[in-house]
């Protein structure tokens, strides 16, 4: 096995490159931690690789949210990112790695595998993005509400859910610097 | 007169010692299970949370902590608001260190946008975070003790405090939400005596520390209560991504400011401090040893304090280029997180916030199983959490 390096990312980009080849997409270095795209069926087979591989080892659960990407950059921009997405990040504290693993879900019927049996860290988180996305894991035990009261409708985290104060004034109002001068103020 | 033996109290038994004796040795005594609930006001919770506890006995069978109280929906409130506004928002999350957790946000901040920080403003957020790890560990220092009967402990601890918490109202007016650090460098430069009152705050706190130890680590009470009690397995922490002191009392050693230096840390000689059984004894014991490492970084950052202006190159109005960055730092309880993703807006597009207290209480069903009720609370005051800093 070869030795690796403290915090050598591009070791663990071709370590995936070799063991996952086509199944990852984007195996791209963003501020020194390796980022993934991988489709939810591939997901528990991933986080047990690398949960396990010797020297790899990222076995230190930091969290697991989500992200709706639907609005985000212009409205007619060319390559829309994919509107919802689970977003997990790992850390290897042997190795001092990081790796975000993006799994993309489909808006309409959003379900993603529960990797509760691999880390059950992430139980908790798992039943917090379910409230705040309504994005299922299959195979988690009990999804039910973390935070929220049980009667509570919708899903805050999406952007589809307007904060009722900014329903009625649209942020930001006139007080920033350069609105000033128009009498914002 | 006469007393009346029979009033003032027959003190033949009951019950037959050895009929009582057969009854208790008996193969066949029944228990059954209940469920008791502690909280959501509870003293031992600081906050409001609930612990839902099936009991068996003395035994605790299953223990599931219920949290959201307090839930603010920061991650939801940040994207409605500038970067400016969301200083203050974050500092409200743990609320015994509310400088810690303004710093993640504006390294995330400086990083997306390559802002240079001035070396004196660097060095001076270092001296105002350890004295606000000072102030966290002291108070649980404090609430720890008082959790097991003694209270002495609490009136030591707010002696020691208030000549650091001074040392910060000076520089920043307040003492318990900052709002101190600026992308780029900090709000203002300290005021003339605010080293000195630093330095004799976190010098008193090392000169009595460790008499304040042996207090309570030294005390054959304290030992029974918290040895061997509520063990956390190493392997599990990792698993649920436990961090900060609890995670370094189950004989893991990781540190922020160690293996991933931010700020300057690089340049200053401390240790991390970890125990190997992860039992309550060594939780704290790992808590208390922290604030001599905190009160040596903080001498030493005065001692090497460069002069030179306390803020960078910044733009006047803050607006973070598209892109993602995860940043993490060494919070008293833990590692805190945030994961900020900018479409190149004034506000962020989603910010994810991870704070330490949310993965070090989530652990608790797994360590309260198969522990004592009279345990409970010993179990729960070592683990250190603050409700904010779950709930967000």
């Amino acid at each position: 096995m070869p030795v690796i390096e403290r915090g050598d990312v591009g070791h663990v980009r071709e370590r995936l490159d070799s063991d996952f080849g086509t199944r990852l997409k984007d195996l791209r270095i963003n501020h020194g931690h390796l980022d993934v795209i991988v489709q939810p069926h591939d997901l528990v087979e991933l986080v047990t690789f690398l949960r396990d591989a010797p020297g790899l080892r990222f076995r230190f659960f930091t969290f697991l949210s989500g992200v709706d990407r639907s609005a985000f950059g212009p409205e007619d921009a060319e390559d829309k990112p994919h509107p919802l997405e689970v977003l997990i990040h790992l850390y290897s504290p042997d190795h001092v790695l990081h790796v975000t693993i993006h799994v993309p879900v489909d808006p309409a019927d959003p379900v993603c595998p529960s990797i509760n049996r691999v880390f059950a860290g992430a139980l908790w988180h798992e039943r917090e993005t379910h409230e705040m996305f309504g994005i299922d894991f299959d195979g988690h035990p009990n999804l039910s509400n973390l935070y929220l009261p049980e009667d509570f409708e919708g899903r805050p985290l999406l952007k589809s859910f307007k904060l009722p104060s900014r329903m009625v004034k649209d942020w930001p109002g006139a007080k920033d610097p350069e609105e000033a001068a128009a009498g914002g103020r | 007169m006469a007393i009346d033996q029979q009033r003032v109290g027959d003190r033949t038994p009951v019950h037959d010692p050895a009929e009582i004796a057969k009854i208790v040795s008996g193969a066949n005594l029944e228990t059954e299970q209940m469920v008791l609930n502690v909280g959501p006001q509870h003293p031992a919770t600081h906050g409001v949370f609930r612990l839902l506890a099936t009991i068996d006995g003395e035994v605790l069978v299953d223990a599931q902590p219920i949290i959201g109280y307090m839930h603010r929906g920061y991650e939801k409130l940040v994207e409605a608001r500038d970067y400016r506004q969301i200083t203050n928002l974050v500092s409200r999350m743990d609320w015994l260190s509310g400088i810690n957790n303004e710093l993640p946000l504006h390294l995330c901040l400086e990083k997306l946008m390559e802002i240079e920080v001035p070396e004196r403003a660097q060095y001076m957020r270092v001296v105002m975070l350890e004295m606000n790890r000072i102030l966290n560990h002291l108070m649980f220092f404090a609430s720890f003790g008082a959790e097991l009967g003694a209270i002495t402990p609490t009136f030591f601890a707010f002696r020691e405090r208030e000549d650091i918490q001074l040392a910060l109202e000076m520089a920043t007016g307040g003492r318990m939400h900052f709002g101190f650090f600026r992308p780029g460098g900090i709000r203002e430069d300290v005021p003339r005596g605010f080293f000195a009152q630093a330095l004799k705050g976190v010098r008193q706190v090392m000169a009595r520390l460790d008499q304040y130890e042996d207090l309570l680590v030294g005390n054959e009470i304290f030992k029974q209560r918290t040895i061997d009690v509520g063990v956390l397995d190493k392997e599990i922490a990792y698993n649920y991504g436990v961090s900060g002191p609890i995670a370094r009392g189950s004989g893991i050693d990781f540190d922020v400011r160690k293996d991933e230096p931010y700020l300057v840390y690089d340049r200053f000689d401390f240790e991390v401090q970890s125990a190997p059984n992860g039992d309550c004894f060594d939780r704290f014991w790992v808590l208390v040893r922290e604030v001599v490492e905190s009160a040596k970084i903080v001498e030493q950052a005065i001692e090497a304090m460069p002069s030179g202006p306390i803020m960078g190159k910044v733009p006047r109005v803050i607006q973070a280029p598209a892109g993602e960055v995860y940043v993490r730092t060494e919070n008293p309880l833990g590692e805190l997180g945030f994961y900020l993703i900018s479409d190149g807006d004034r506000r962020p597009y989603r910010l994810k916030i991870r704070t330490p207290s949310y993965n070090n209480v989530s652990v608790l069903p797994h360590v309260l199983k198969g522990q004592m009720v009279a345990d409970m609370i010993a179990i729960l005051g070592s683990f250190f959490f603050v409700l904010g800093d779950i709930d967000r």
